[in-house]
Parts: C-alpha cells; sequence; structure tokens
C-alpha cells in the first residue's frame, strides 16, 4: 500500500493512476483518507497529472470540514494501490525494498499502477546493481601471445629486429621476454612474448606494426596464444 | 420513465407524501398537479419544485455560478440527452469527459441536482458502453460509477459494474 514518495514525481503519477477512476481515496464520499493524502502533498500536482490535480482541488474546498469528514486517518502506507513499496517506513537499503516488493504484489489485487510501479522498480534494481558492480575489481581479459619474428637472412641484424619490434607501443600491450632461436642455415628468428588485453589488442594490428619494419622483418608469426 | 425518475428523487429527498404525476402529450411529460395553483410540467420544473419542498436548496448549487451550472445541465438533460440517437451519444459522451477531467461532480465541489438527472439520463448511454469505450471515456466512467454509489440515487436502475481494465489503456492523458 502508499503511493511510494508523494513528494516526487513518481509518488504523484501513482496518485494520478489511483484516482483516475476513483472520486476519492477511500470510498464515495470525502474521508479522513483523503485529508491524509492531502497533507502529505504540500503543492498541487502539475496540470499534466490531471486527475490528480481534479482531486487536489476538490479535497482543498473541504478543508473547513476536514476534522469532521468520517473515518479514521490511518498512516500514509496504508492506502493506495496495493503493490507499491510503502516508502514511508523503508527509509533503508535499497535491496530489502526490491526483496519487499517481491512478496507484496497481490496477484489478485488491483494491477493498475503496475507499470508506473515496474519501471521504477527496474530502475532501483539497476542502481543496485551496478553500484555492487562498481565495487568489485574489473578483471580485464588478458592474453600471452608469442611471435616469431623472422628476418631476411643471416645478415640481418638481431639486436636492431628487435629493437624495431620492442619499439612497437600500443595501449595494452607490454613486451615480455625475447631469445633468439635459430632456424637453419645460420638464420635465427626472434621469439618474444607479450602480454596484451583482449579489448585493446588484436594480433592482426601487431602483425601489420611488426611487418612495416619491413627492411629487417620478413614474416611474423603467432607461436603461442594463451589466455591469462 | 420520468415519472419513475421523479418518484426515486422523491425518496433520495426525503419527501413523506409520494406525489402523483401524470404525463402528457407524445413526448411524455410529467404532470404534477398541485392543490393550490397551476400545473407544474416538465421534468426540470418538477424536478426543482421537489428539491424546495424537501428544502435542500443546496441541491441546486451554493453559488450563483453553480446555480447557473446546474440549471444549464438540467436543461442539458432535457434538451440533449432526452430522446439523442446513437452518433449523437458518442458526441454527448466526449462532452462530458472532457468537462469532467477536473471535476469531481457536474456544479462545484458538492453533489447538486445536475448530478441526480444527468445521471438518470445518462444512465441507458452507459449501460450500452463496452469496457473499452468505458477506459475511453475515463472521466464520465468515473464520476458514473461516483454517482452510482451514493446511498440514495440508484433505485429503479440496475447498477452498471465498472471494472479497470489493463488491456485498453488510456488514451486522453
Amino acid at each position: 500500500m502508499g503511493f511510494g514518495d508523494l513528494k516526487a514525481p513518481s509518488g504523484l503519477k501513482v496518485l494520478n493512476d489511483f484516482v483516475s477512476d476513483r472520486s476519492y481515496i477511500e470510498g464515495h464520499v470525502p474521508s479522513q483518507a483523503d485529508v491524509a493524502v492531502f497533507e502529505a502533498i504540500k503543492a498541487p500536482p502539475p496540470a499534466d497529472l490531471c486527475h490528480a490535480l481534479r482531486w487536489f482541488n476538490h479535497i482543498k474546498s473541504y478543508q473547513s470540514q476536514k476534522n469532521s469528514l468520517p473515518g479514521v486517518k490511518k498512516p500514509l502506507g496504508q492506502y493506495g494501490p496495493a503493490g507499491v513499496a510503502d516508502a514511508t517506513t523503508t527509509v533503508a537499503k535499497k535491496a530489502d525494498e526490491d526483496d519487499d516488493d517481491d512478496d507484496d504484489v497481490d496477484l489478485f489485487g488491483s494491477d493498475d499502477e503496475e507499470d508506473a510501479e515496474a519501471a521504477r522498480l527496474k530502475e532501483e534494481r539497476v542502481a543496485a546493481y551496478a553500484a555492487k558492480k562498481a565495487k568489485k575489481p574489473t578483471l580485464i581479459a588478458k592474453s600471452s601471445i608469442l611471435l616469431d619474428v623472422k628476418p631476411w637472412d643471416d645478415e640481418t641484424d638481431m639486436a636492431k629486429l628487435e629493437e624495431c619490434v620492442r619499439s612497437v607501443q600500443m595501449e595494452g600491450l607490454v613486451w615480455g621476454q625475447s631469445k633468439l632461436v635459430p632456424v637453419g642455415y645460420g638464420i635465427k628468428k626472434l621469439q618474444i612474448n607479450c602480454v596484451v588485453e583482449d579489448d585493446k589488442v588484436g594480433t592482426d594490428i601487431l602483425e601489420e606494426k611488426i611487418t612495416a619494419f619491413e627492411d629487417f622483418v620478413q614474416s611474423m608469426d603467432v607461436a603461442a596464444f594463451n589466455k591469462i | 420513465m420520468a415519472l419513475r425518475e421523479l418518484s426515486s428523487l422523491e425518496k433520495y429527498l426525503g419527501l413523506k407524501k409520494p406525489n402523483k404525476y401524470s404525463s402528457r402529450g407524445d413526448k411524455k411529460c410529467p404532470v404534477l398537479q398541485n392543490n393550490n395553483g397551476p400545473p407544474l410540467v416538465g421534468l426540470v420544473t418538477i424536478a426543482r419544485h421537489l428539491v424546495k419542498e424537501a428544502k435542500c436548496p443546496e441541491m441546486l448549487g451554493e453559488t450563483a455560478e453553480d446555480r447557473a451550472v446546474v440549471h444549464q445541465w438540467l436543461e442539458y438533460r432535457v434538451s440533449k440527452l432526452d430522446g439523442c440517437s446513437k452518433d449523437d451519444s458518442r458526441a454527448i459522451l466526449k462532452d462530458l469527459n472532457l468537462y469532467l477531467q477536473d471535476k469531481v461532480c457536474m456544479a462545484g465541489d458538492h453533489f447538486t441536482l445536475a448530478d441526480v438527472l444527468m445521471y438518470n439520463g445518462i444512465h441507458p448511454l452507459i449501460v450500452d458502453l463496452t469496457f473499452q469505450e468505458k477506459e475511453q471515456y475515463m472521466n464520465v466512467t468515473r464520476w458514473f460509477d461516483h454517482i452510482q454509489h451514493r446511498a440514495g440515487i440508484r433505485h429503479h436502475l440496475p447498477r452498471v459494474v465498472v471494472l479497470r481494465n489493463k488491456i485498453y489503456t488510456c488514451k486522453h492523458h
């Protein structure tokens, strides 16, 4: 029960929906129920919530008689559509409120306000989830790639070649160990390790950059690719 | 029809002695024969007379403006509502819906004779509305439901069921 926070536009919307097919909060004559809700709203609702405004103006005209209206004034959370979280009592954690709403939804009760309510609940849940996610340290996907860089011939200066390869700088790319592996005929290939972040660096980009050094590099291969 | 309406109005106003009515002409205008004075002809005239007899002047409106509005709706009832065709009824409902958007009762903030007579007049129209149409004319439905629940109004007319239905959304927001 309850309208949510009547000082916020979301609560006023719930009230608007509730009174769209009712003249009074409870029953068919003005009562203390109307007085209770009226006092919770400080200012007239905006003109686009035409039903709430109509109800507000009507109850305002009873201001002089408000103490003599029938009924017993109950706390604000007792009025309004079933299934709406009682915002007057729960000031506490959002997570609790979400759980309560699940239990409170009355399957056979009035479902009219569920649209506004469902939207509001969803927003709250998204916010809570995002907050939880932000607290966890974000795991970044990384991989370890072993590259084979082959020179043109055995005359190529391997030290220079390595320097060229290491000069390739990219965000998310960290060069690791390297060693020279003989392939035959005196030619050695450079095996160099690197750790990349999957989102930022791809092997094709690496290949492009390394084979750009055409004087030194004949070709590049991915010898091994391991996820970390 | 008008005669039954008048007798139920009498009951509502708490008049002890039911009057004897007759009808006149092919439109069946109700006639009230008074002992002292000329006969009263016409639904509105007789209704007003009954209200005065019951000493409930607030039923005719409290301020001058309210009284004018009540009178306007009483006239509306007799001239437009009684004997209107199907097409007219759509237009009437649309007008009423717009008028009732920011009002709880027909005239001012209190229940008046205008509410009673308009209720009686519009009842045959509402009975034929589908649920979708009831949602469409949300304000009329709301006002109608409010009136028919007020004690003592609905005597001879069957109660119309009003249910919110989520399938048909309200178009006039």
